[in-house]
């Protein structure tokens, strides 16, 4: 049994892999492109295509920088995206019963 | 991972909130506070306190001084290069590990100012240091116990700033003796229960 009214998803959260990465985010300044493909388990290219499409949503900011020679690409939560997971959050509970 | 049916129901609901859970919890492991340099100051700190003892039982009074400086400036070293190591390696950065690392360097300078540039330069005379050491290690428990919302390192801050008080009105003499005692209860005891602390957010729960 679930609450009265069920709170529309944010289809550009409603992915496991977006879901992941936003929740890591959410609780960090940064993290780089290899933290998140080792918390998430996603290939880099999966990865890869997930944070495009959070970066073109204005949810993450994606900074590619070097590490010593080493290329590397951080990425943070935007303002924006912090509402939005915020949002996504609630609406999930929405789908639970009363009081859990 | 896959892109998910955007029809929601309760089981899949907790699926999602299990897996923001986990995902929280793995960067809380990743993240949590090492205690190193707080370990590796506290032995910095001993070191130069017996190099003191054993210089004032020798008689060699005007060694002191470089005795400190030599072990503070070497900690510092050590610090700066393992700091940039780290800084290397690190993939992932939290609003805490900023604010504290902006702490720990704040109060170094601190401790390097009152500590040694200041009765170097004449400002205040050596009996002054342990008082004045003390009010800083009070700010740096203090507000430490704040960023990681942790009671016990702000209790260690308050007992600092007492003992700071309590110092000021012992003699000379006994003020290194209290001090040490302090030391060893104030900060060597802290920096091994943080060292467990993280040894023990590090295991997967």
């Amino acid at each position: 049994m679930t609450a009265g009214k069920l709170e529309p998803l944010d289809p550009v959260i409603h992915s496991q892999v977006r879901l992941a990465v936003l929740s890591i985010l959410v609780s960090v300044e940064n993290a780089d492109f290899n933290y998140l493909k080792k918390a998430t388990e996603a290939t880099d290219g999966n990865l890869s295509t997930h944070l495009t499409k959070l970066e073109e949503s204005g949810y993450v900011g994606v900074a590619k920088s070097f590490r010593g020679k080493k290329p590397v690409t951080t990425c943070s939560i935007t303002g924006k995206g912090r509402s939005a997971f915020a949002r996504y959050v609630k609406a999930l509970e929405s789908y639970l019963p009363p009081g859990r | 991972m896959d892109e998910r049916n955007p029809e929601m129901d309760e089981r899949q609901a907790r699926e999602e909130i299990r897996l923001i859970q986990t995902m929280v919890e793995k960067t809380r492991q990743t993240t949590a506070e090492s205690g190193t340099l707080f370990v590796f100051w506290g032995v910095i700190c001993a070191l130069a306190l017996i190099g003191s003892y054993i210089l004032g039982f020798l008689k060699l009074y005007r060694w002191e001084w470089a005795n400190w400086a030599g072990l503070t400036i070497f900690g510092w070293i050590v610090t700066i290069v393992y700091s940039i190591r780290k800084g290397r390696r690190e993939s992932v950065r939290t609003y805490t590990q900023t604010a504290a690392r902006h702490l720990y360097f704040g109060c170094g300078l601190g401790f390097l100012l009152v500590g040694l540039l200041f009765p170097a330069a004449g400002v205040y005379s050596h009996e002054a240091i342990p008082v004045l050491i003390s009010a800083v290690s009070g700010i740096l428990f203090f507000v430490l116990g704040g960023i990681f919302a942790w009671p016990f390192l702000r209790g260690i801050g308050l007992a600092w700033w007492a003992g700071a008080i309590g110092l000021s009105f012992f003699s000379t003499e006994i003020r290194i003796p209290v001090y040490t005692g302090l030391f060893i209860a104030l900060f060597l005891v802290p920096a091994f229960v943080l060292r467990l602390k993280f040894r023990r957010e590090r295991m997967p729960s």
